[in-house]
């Protein structure tokens, strides 16, 4: 039979179109093609240097947060609470920063991963649905903000503050993060794991992979990320409000799904997603807002995009549903 | 069979990217017979027949039935041209009441006004449930309530009671017991009595030559001969599948004395295990340098001993051990000992079917590659064991979802050699598996025997049990109930005269 795998081989190499190919370049044709659009509709002024710094320094904490989501989807999973969760974890960085940096920081990315742990529990130990768990967390964690900032918005410190203007930095601290997370899914065994939990449970379990604390872990790991980018929150906006992280959970799932993330997770995962799909959301979003659309016909424009990014790259094959 | 000509099938032809899955085949199937269809795995007998029964499109080439040209656009659709189609893996769907699974797609026979009538849908379930003598299944009952033979049955009757003029069977016979084969071939013979047709494909030569009239043979596409059944043996049909003699070296001829040879090591031992439902205090040991069979009807419990031993049954009591202690209790401890496992549910247990033959093969082996993996070698590692294997593939980067069965064993079979295990708990190993596959499969069983590794086959072909077995465990009702060693005198009998 080996002359029939060299056979194979050599079909390949002729092999020139392949679905899934083009569907992978997907993502970065739609980013041009967002910009291009808007940058013609907006008569250029999308790109000036000015409005684009702008366009960058509004993504810094939804491009770290979405890095924890994109681990959890490629689980097949979901995660509503990264909105609220962001909300009370930079609530409490603020509040913390009064006293000290390090204990700003450390308390923000617990507060993330405690939320992140017990969301898991609940999913695994309590077998409910990740998306049912997490959307009633973000229920429970709304009310919390609310109550504790209903006297008045919980302020950070000075020091924080004063450095929402050093854009560097927060870009170099947003590419730290991304090289990391780029490493450890890359030339670790976590990133094939994760994606053969997203691909199927059981087999991924037969293959010896321990699916529990993995998820677990992964939620963790997520709340603490979405800490971190709490604490980059609280230096840009400096005080919280009953609204801090409105949405956040939204913009994270519509900014994957225009990265070309499969909603199910699996296989067809790529990290990439994280970038191209940031960008684009953040490009789109902004190009609607220039172009002065009114808040709700801006939902309704994300909306359709989201559905149709969703119906091109879901894995109707595999037949999944979200875990 | 009659001489009416039924359906004629002229020029079909497929081609999946670079493979070419069936090549021009020109076939007749007449009024009142059960046509064969056989081949190795991947020589394109289900395509040919998924391009018939609407659940692939066709290449190029026409169906002709009946005079009618046909060209089903999904499996529905094809019910209403009159072919059916039965096939290997589950086809009912969870979360569906067995009604509603009855007439899934067809929902439209109950519609008025644009409005479901549930009631005289589960009514007319009920009324075909009880004629096809299901009286025990509940048409309202959520199909889950029941086990995968009977849903395969509830399958069966889905497929047939509307008198199909052309019934598909593919492979169904391998995943049921000797009771719903026996069914299944009651309905072949009354399709066939009406003066339909039944198209049969199975890899069981017995079960072909008993039961079918005429037989094809597909080889790597082509379409080779059709035959009468009454003027060939199983050599004959094996010789003309692979395209070569198969030999006598398909099973193992040696036989060893047991009495004065001395038996290797206990590599593995379950000591009074029990799982609620399948196994009732079972203990065993499996020796270094042994195959061991277990044997039994499909529900004697045979099948959780695999899954016991590999630490992943839910609620198991009782100890698996290996022969130096070490306990056994979870599937990580299991793998982490070198101890391999093919479940009999290939396609959820076995593999991760909506991933890539690499990280198929990859997986379990990734720990011992060291923490920074790099993807280069992951790819060689498994191109390395998919061509230890000859699995027959595009390339490593390939979805199982798109190899055929035996392929996906071999799939299956390269992950555990990659990770060198030296316990092998291999379940229904050549289920639905072609006879050039199984060939291989017990070369390569035969020769991890004398390297000393440990096999256990839970299989319910019996057969494979005696032909490859130093020693047969029986199973009846949750517990062993005979052991039996490896000899030329062995039959067939004397194993099943232990499981009922
Ligand atoms: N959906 C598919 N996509 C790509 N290749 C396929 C697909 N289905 C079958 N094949 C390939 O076509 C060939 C014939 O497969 P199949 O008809 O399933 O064989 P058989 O039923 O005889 O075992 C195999 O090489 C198989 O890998
Ligand atoms: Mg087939």
């Amino acid at each position: 039979m080996a002359s029939t795998n060299t056979k194979a081989v050599a079909e390949t190499q002729e092999k020139k179109f392949d679905w899934h190919q083009i569907k992978s370049l997907l993502p970065i044709i739609s980013f041009v093609a967002i910009v291009a659009i808007f940058a013609i509709l907006t008569r250029g002024a999308l790109i000036t240097p000015r409005n684009i710094t702008l366009i960058i320094s509004g993504g810094f904490t939804l491009m770290i947060a979405t890095v924890g989501v994109y681990m959890i989807m490629s689980m097949g999973c979901l995660d509503f609470s990264q909105g609220s969760m962001m909300g009370l974890s930079c609530a409490v960085v603020c509040f913390l920063s009064q006293y000290n940096p390090i204990l700003a920081i450390v308390g923000g990315m617990a507060t993330g991963a405690l939320i992140g742990l017990i969301n898991a529990i609940f999913h695994v130990k309590g077998q409910v649905q990740s998306f049912v768990v997490t959307m009633c967390m973000m229920f429970l964690l709304r009310g919390v903000i609310a109550y504790i900032t209903t006297a008045s918005p919980v302020y950070a410190a000075s020091y924080l503050t004063a450095l929402a203007t050093n854009t560097p930095l927060l870009i170099g601290i947003v590419v730290a993060v991304l090289v990391i997370a780029y490493l450890v899914l890359h030339f670790t065994a976590l990133g094939s794991n994760l994606k053969a939990i997203g691909a199927s449970e059981t087999g991924a379990r037969f293959a010896g992979i321990n699916v529990q604390r993995t998820k677990i872990i992964i939620y963790v790991v997520a709340g603490a990320i979405t800490g971190f980018a709490a604490l980059i929150n609280a230096i840009r906006i400096g005080s919280v409000t009953s609204q801090a992280g409105n949405m956040l959970e939204t913009q994270i799932l519509i900014a994957l799904v225009l990265g070309g993330m499969p909603i199910n997770g699996g296989a067809r995962s790529r990290f990439s997603s994280v970038v191209t799909g940031v960008l684009s959301y953040l490009v789109l979003q902004r190009g609607l807002v220039m172009l002065g659309f009114t808040t709700e016909i801006q939902q309704l424009i994300l909306g359709i995009v989201f559905v149709i990014m969703v119906a091109v790259f879901s894995e109707r094959a595999a037949n999944q549903v979200i875990k | 069979m009659s001489d009416k000509l039924l359906l004629h099938a002229e020029k079909i032809d497929k081609k999946f990217g670079p493979t070419h899955a069936v090549k021009e085949v020109s076939l007749d199937f007449y009024a009142g017979e059960i046509h064969a269809l056989i081949g190795e795995n991947g020589s394109g007998k289900s395509t040919f027949t998924n391009m018939l029964t609407g659940i692939l499109p066709i290449g190029s080439g026409t169906f002709t039935l009946d005079g009618e040209q046909i060209a089903p656009k999904n499996q529905v659709d094809g019910n209403h041209h009159g072919v059916a189609v039965i096939v290997q893996e589950l086809g009912t769907l969870n979360g569906l009441t067995v009604a509603e699974n009855l007439f899934l797609g067809d929902e439209g026979r109950f519609m008025k006004h644009g409005i479901k009538n549930t009631a005289a849908m589960n009514k007319k379930a009920q009324e075909l449930l009880d004629g096809f003598g299901l009286e025990k299944v509940r048409a309202t009952a959520p199909i889950e309530n029941y086990n995968f033979e009977e849903r395969k049955i509830i399958e069966i009757l889905k497929s047939t009671w509307f008198d199909p003029k052309i019934l598909v069977v593919d492979e169904t016979t391998t995943a049921l017991s000797q009771d719903g084969r026996d069914k299944l071939f009651e309905v072949m013979r009354d399709v066939r009595a009406k003066g339909h047709c039944v198209i049969f494909i199975s890899h069981d030569m017995a079960e072909v030559l008993s039961m079918s009239d005429r037989i094809s043979i597909l080889r790597d596409g082509d379409f080779i001969t059709t035959i009468n059944a009454s003027d060939v043996d199983e050599d004959k049909l094996k010789t003309l599948m692979v395209g070569r003699e198969m030999g006598d070296n398909y099973y193992r001829t040696d036989y060893p004395n047991y009495a004065t040879e001395p038996q290797g090591e206990i590599a593995i031992m379950m000591q009074n295990v029990s799982v609620p439902g399948s196994l009732n205090d079972v203990s065993l040991e499996l020796h270094k340098g042994e195959i061991l069979g277990i044997g039994g009807l499909s529900e004697c419990g045979m099948h959780e001993v695999g899954k016991a031993m590999f630490g992943a049954s839910y609620d198991r009591t009782g100890t698996v051990q290996l022969g130096d202690g070490t306990p056994i209790d979870s599937i990580n401890t299991a793998i982490s000992n070198s101890i391999a496992y093919a479940s009999k549910d290939r396609d959820n247990e076995s593999l991760l079917i909506n991933d890539t033959i690499q990280d198929n093969i990859t997986l379990p082996s990734m720990r011992d590659m060291g923490f920074i993996l790099k993807q280069k070698d992951l790819k060689a590692f498994a191109k390395k064991y998919a061509d230890i294997m000859s699995t027959k593939m595009v390339g490593v980067d390939q979805y199982v979802s798109a190899l055929s069965g035996g392929n996906k064993q071999k799939v299956v079979l390269a992950r555990w050699l990659g990770k060198q295990s030296d316990i092998l708990l291999l379940d229904s190993p050549t289920r639905g598996i072609d006879i050039g596959v199984k060939a291989d499969i017990y070369q390569l069983l035969a020769e991890m025997r004398n390297q000393d590794k440990a096999i256990l086959i839970i299989s319910e072909e019996i057969m494979e049990l005696i032909g490859m077995c130093d020693r047969i465990l029986v199973m009846k009702d949750g517990k062993i109930n005979g052991q039996l060693f490896r000899s030329p005198e062995l039959t067939e009998q004397d194993i099943i005269a232990k499981m009922i």
